[in-house]
């Protein structure tokens, strides 16, 4: 039994798989997570931002000087409001009323306003400057993942679910701009914030700064003690959804089931159940990420109160003016509310930095070996032979799978593969197209080591059709003409009608030119599948790969398809993998395979009179 | 999309929305005064400062400054009190309305027939069912936390205004419209774009999504170039779009910016010369002052939190139509119970002579709503006690309806359709289902154990019976594997070969005694020889019920009672294999490209 799970498994990496449901791909939108380097990855993303590097230096001197703006306004203020309150003491003293006029106090409002103009422009080209930055940034990091998925070999593809890989190229940057748009300027006003305003706040009073400061270590510790916190509930949020997202999941692609025995009831308890709990998780979750900032307030609130009654005091005893009163509250109040956000920054940049290091992680996967600088060149016209010389190979290099395995196919011979679902008939593909590279021994193509040939090169030679029909958002003449996308009208037709699809697609409102979605199934497995079949006679390679390509067309259709890949194939090598021997008893070559290797090869005939495996699957269909 | 359907979309997003927190009206209107007493007690606080600072420069009275020291406090603690609250209350009310419209699209989808859940699409529903509810649930949460404050913000902050002095007020006032003024212009100019965007990130998505399944169609056509090209153009656009919203944020931003510190110079001055005037005393002008910076706060992070409406607005919509989706089939007023057999009741000794008619199609056919012709044409047979009926034809040609019009996944669109003689739409759906047994085309599995799956057949079913029911349908690797019985499945059980999956769903079938055995096509992921052995220890164990075994191997059908061979949705052969050999031409074609092997080599 191990072993048959292992095969499984070893299928799971090979062609067969990719129809299973994934998670979502928003799956960690909700989490809050902590880098593992972030030091490292902080240095790296710096080197990603490479030739905008002066929009965060001009935004960062332009935040500093925002933040000295205004601060400095406040301090104005305090002698603005002292000058305003003396001006209009002197005049109840002289019984006039008093007046703003541009010499009586407006002037100096009017600088007043003028220091916050400059805070403001400050601001607003830092804000300018940095609306771009991130997203610059993060199309330079997506292209360079779009570049890396055309050089990630085929092992990374089949070992990471795909709603992963998008996740990183999607939401994981969307968190890092969202946090280089804001996060780190807003610490860096933060700590500028709070330090000016110290400094200031001491030059009026040293007694009511240390004040202050021992508030602003109480909110930091708790801060810290319920950052951890947030660590945990978020967490267990995330565990509640991904919870959820199976039951959910398992539930709608069970549906049938479900109904078949009457479960509809057991089956919405369980959603229930799990629903429940994320409700539970999501609102701790909720309360503690968004009650730190009121807390933390509270507590500076505390600070204000206390502050202003002793100031006040001094306000009473003359000891202190009117305006450095409201300016040192002023400051109490501006350097308070950075404080109170603080764990929210410090969440987000956290957040952010690990979403970079999946990014990074995802860039820094191995890559294919590079083509050779100076590759072969196959002989022109190509026959079509194809050897496998004592070729050894294993997904993983602990557990081999072939270790000596030798064919030929001659040109224009039929191959056919046969073996249980799992026994490694798609590894054979793997390694004809070089998806996987071969651990030892050779495959030659005419002679040729096709390691020595470009995999572009080596590739054209081969016309494939997979068990996933795969076609993209686009129309059906665009999916068909996809490996030859000079390919007229006519040739497309005439493909579609050797593939049996053509009378099909007439009867689609907009025939060739209707779209095809991923999501909307506007076509059968079927159609999709004669679809990929006409793709391929289009491009007319010298071997043709059949990867139990006709499994959803029913007997008679695929009958006529082999026919008519015969008629084209004449001259031709071609690879075929079927469940049913009958498309095959007439290949030239029939390869069987079990737990990932060859472990007979011969004809119909030959097989049958060795009495080995073949014969024995073959009586058992026609007993 | 037409005006009449926006209208719709947004009654029935509203309606649902209502309907989600009208059960929670207790909740609400609690988190609603929990948010008064956040506001005011923000408000409160440079009221009081005001009052000290205007005591200090007045009276002189050192209990007066105590007085609004302590006043100060209680407002500093009843207004963070009442915000932690706030959300204390508002975490909680929005995780329920989330939770509840979750379980409301998912029970609403156990009713769906087969056409009413993929008119939506299995990935649609997920989405509609975990994401579209996260949306609903954290914009809400936002909503209340970051919207609903403004307005009483804004009434609360220029009330305190008109009290302090009538002309500061109407100055409040003026400000409180213009920066609303702004943040309307803001919010209609950026919601456009901020729509698109959505739009953007879907083309992302979906390229990504491409250029990674098809990773090994794009390599084998050398169109690595092609996709990375592609895959660029949706990630420009995307990112040129993403920098015009937060172009125009910034710039709204910068405005509000400007308006603030406009304001707090107008209000110096003219609260300057109101001071002058004696109509208010110079500690207010700071309160004042306040009161502006803390509405046009409140305003920006609502024109924040607005811009995530729509999308949630969106979302509701998606669930109102799955909600509102009238299921194609519902149980009939009075259901006609079936008469409880000793079968299944005893588990089966005694029971209804052989030969009995189980079912009976009777000249059924079958159209789906957005069809122009049937699917199923004038169907005419039954199933019988004792007796397997097959049926073989091509892809297309209705095989597995015919399955599903017998559990009622469909519904005849004429002629009628008998279980036990009576109509199945007479017949409550879960009384009719108890009584047939069915393997689906897909094997799915659920995550648990093995005897979990397999009691879903029935939930007493003793280990003896699982064992039994393994050994008839060739699953004795159950007894190789460590924890047998116990051992874990993964969700679709993807930790089992396709093979063992149909195993284990046919042995799920078999521990439940039932009236009629339905395979659709449940062994082709067999092998020819476990195929047949599956078929040969079957026959004893069916042999009192009918069976129905929906096939493409003619192989594994020659030995049917009866076979009916379909063709694009007709009958047009009924009969033994022999009888059929000789006067069905489809079913000889059939036959003869199965066995081409067989003639000329064996």
């Amino acid at each position: 039994m191990a072993s048959e799970k292992d095969v499984a498994r070893e299928r799971d990496r090979g062609l067969g798989v990719g129809s299973e449901r994934e998670l979502t791909p928003d799956a960690h939108e909700e989490g809050i997570e902590a880098p593992s380097d972030a030091l490292g990855t902080l240095m790296r993303l710096w080197g990603a931002a490479a030739g905008q590097r002066w929009r965060l230096v001009v935004a960062a001197l332009c935040s500093v000087l925002y933040v000295a703006g205004s601060l400095g306004a406040t301090a104005y203020s305090a002698g603005l409001l002292d000058l305003l309150w003396g001006n209009i003491q002197a005049a109840f003293a002289g019984g006039a009323p008093f007046v703003v006029t541009l010499e009586n106090g407006g002037r100096q409002i009017l600088t007043f306003l003028g220091i916050w103009t400059m805070a403001w422009l400050f601001y607003t080209i830092q804000a300018l400057v940095m609306a771009s930055f991130a997203e610059r940034l993060n199309l330079r990091l997506r292209e360079r993942i779009g570049e890396k998925l055309a050089r990630l070999p085929l092992a990374y593809y089949d070992a990471h679910q795909p709603g992963d890989t998008i996740s990183r190229a999607t939401n994981d940057l969307d968190k890092i701009s969202e946090v280089l748009q804001r996060g780190v300027l807003q610490l860096l006003i933060a700590v500028c914030m709070v330090g000016g305003a110290v400094i200031l706040m001491a030059t009026y009073n040293l007694m009511l700064t240390g004040i202050f400061v021992s508030f602003a270590l109480v909110s930091f510790a708790v801060t810290k003690l319920v950052t951890a916190h947030t660590l945990r509930v978020a967490a267990a949020r995330q565990a509640s959804l991904g919870v959820l997202t199976g039951c959910v999941e398992e539930a709608y692609s069970g549906r049938a089931v479900i109904k078949a025995f009457g479960r509809e009831g057991a089956s919405l308890e369980e959603v229930r159940a799990a629903a429940e709990d994320l409700a539970r998780t999501s609102a701790e979750a909720d309360f503690v990420t968004n009650a730190i900032t009121p807390a933390v307030r509270l507590i500076m609130r505390l600070c204000q109160v206390t502050v202003g009654l002793l100031a006040g005091g001094m306000l009473v005893m003359g000891q202190m003016s009117v305006g450095v009163f409201q300016a040192f509250f002023h400051y109490v109040v501006q350097a308070s509310e950075p404080l109170a956000q603080l764990s929210l920054t410090v969440n987000m940049l956290q957040g952010a930095l690990a979403a970079a290091e999946r990014v990074f992680s995802l860039l820094d996967e191995s890559e294919v070996v590079p083509d050779l600088e100076t590759p072969a060149v196959l002989p022109s016209p190509v026959r079509g032979r194809v050897s496998f010389e004592h070729v050894r190979f294993g997904y993983a290099p602990d557990r081999p799978l072939m270790k000596d395995v030798s064919l030929v196919a001659k040109p224009g011979q039929k191959v056919a593969i046969v073996g249980a679902t799992g026994a490694g008939k798609t590894t054979l593909i793997n390694l004809l197209m070089r998806f996987y590279e071969v651990d030892g021994g050779r495959i030659t193509l005419d002679g040729v080591d096709a390691r020595e040939l470009t995999r572009a090169d080596l590739r054209r030679q081969f016309g494939m059709v997979l068990q996933d029909a795969w076609l993209f958002e686009g129309t059906i003449a665009e999916n068909i003409a996809y490996g030859r996308p000079g390919a007229t009208r006519e040739e497309v037709e005439a493909a579609a009608r050797a593939a049996h699809v053509d009378f099909f697609v007439r009867t689609l409102p907009h025939g060739y030119d209707t779209m095809l979605s991923n999501d909307a199934e506007n076509i059968s497995q079927g159609q999709r599948q004669l679809l990929t079949i006409a793709r391929a006679m289009l491009t007319d390679p010298a071997i043709l790969i059949l990867d139990e390509a006709t499994s959803s067309v029913d007997t008679r259709t695929e009958q006529a398809i082999v026919r008519a890949m015969e008629a084209i194939m004449e001259n031709r090598t071609s690879f075929v993998i079927a469940h049913r021997l009958s498309t095959i008893v007439d290949a030239d070559l029939i390869l069987v395979m079990e737990r990932g290797t060859i472990i007979e090869q011969g004809t119909h005939a030959e097989l049958l009179a060795a009495g080995g495996a073949y014969a024995e699957l073959y009586h058992s269909q026609f007993a | 999309m037409s005006g009449r359907t926006r209208d719709y979309s947004k009654r029935a997003s509203a309606r649902l929305l209502l309907s989600l927190i009208v059960p929670y009206k207790g909740l609400v209107a609690l988190t609603c005064v929990t948010l008064v007493c956040d506001m005011t007690g923000m408000l409160f606080i440079p009221t009081q400062l005001s009052a000290m600072v205007n005591v200090a420069v007045g009276s002189r009275d050192m209990s007066a400054l105590m007085g609004h020291g302590a006043a100060m406090l209680v407002a500093a603690l009843v207004g963070s009190g009442g915000y932690i609250s706030s959300v204390f209350l508002s975490s909680r009310l929005c995780a329920k309305v989330g939770r509840d419209l979750r379980l409301r699209v998912y029970e609403s989808s156990l009713a769906f027939s087969g056409s009413d859940f993929n008119a939506f699409g299995t990935g649609s529903m997920i989405t509609r069912t975990l994401s579209d509810a996260n949306v609903v649930q954290q914009t809400l949460l936002m909503s209340i936390l970051m919207i609903f404050p403004v307005p009483l913000m804004c009434v609360i902050s220029v009330g305190l205004a008109f009290s302090t002095d009538l002309v500061m007020g109407w100055v409040l006032l003026a400000v409180t419209v213009a920066v609303m003024a702004l943040c309307v212009v803001a919010v209609a100019k950026s919601a456009p774009i901020f729509m698109r965007l959505q739009g953007y990130i879907d083309n992302m998505n979906t390229r990504l999504r491409e250029s990674i399944t098809g990773v090994r169609v794009i390599r084998a056509f050398g169109k690595e170039r092609r996709e990375q090209g592609r895959l660029d153009e949706t990630f420009s656009d995307y990112a040129s779009n993403a920098i015009r919203v937060n172009m125009v944020f910034a710039v709204t931003d910068s405005m509000t910016f400007f308006l603030m510190n406009a304001v707090e110079a107008a209000i110096m001055w003219v609260g300057a010369d109101r001071v002058g005037a004696h109509a208010m005393q110079i500690g207010s002008i700071s309160a004042l002052v306040e009161y502006a910076m803390l509405i046009m706060m409140f305003l920006m992070m609502a024109q924040f939190a607005i811009l995530q409406v729509p999308r949630a607005l969106a979302c509701l919509t998606r669930a109102a139509s799955v909600l509102d989706t009238e299921p194609e089939i519902s149980d009939p007023a009075g259901p006609i119970e079936l008469v409880p057999n000793e079968l299944t009741a005893e588990g089966g000794a005694a029971r209804g002579e052989g030969g009995a008619e189980v079912a009976r199609f009777d000249h059924v056919s079958l159209r789906f709503s957005d069809a122009d012709e049937d699917t199923l044409h004038d169907i005419s047979f039954a199933l019988r006690r004792g007796q397997t009926t097959a049926i073989i034809g091509n892809t297309g040609s209705g095989k597995s309806t015919v399955a599903k019009l017998l559990l009622r996944f469909n519904d005849v669109t004429g002629g009628s359709l008998t279980f036990e003689g009576v109509d199945v739409r007479r017949l409550a759906q879960d009384d009719l289902r108890s009584r047939i047994a069915y393997v689906p085309q897909k094997a799915w599995l659920f995550s648990g154990t093995v005897a979990e799956n397999l009691r879903h057949g029935d939930a007493h079913a003793s280990d003896e019976r699982l064992w039994h029911a393994l050994e008839v349908a060739q699953g004795g690797f159950v007894h190789d594997l460590a924890d047998g019985l116990g051992t874990h499945v993964a969700q679709g059980g993807t930790n089992f070969s396709g093979g063992q999956r149909q195993r284990l769903a046919i042995a799920r079938v078999l521990v439940r005694h039932a009236d009629l055995y339905v395979f659709d096509d449940s062994f082709s992921a067999l092998d020819y020889k476990t195929d047949a052995a599956l078929r040969h220890a079957l026959a004893p164990e069916l042999a009192d019920a009918a069976t129905l075994i929906i096939a493409q191997r003619v192989s594994t059908i020659r030995d049917a009672d009866q076979i009916v061979v379909l063709n694009e949705g007709e009958v047009v052969g009924l009969g033994t294999h022999d009888k059929l050999m000789g006067d069905c031409p489809t079913y000889r074609a059939i036959a003869d490209s199965q066995t081409r092997g067989e003639e000329d080599h064996g």
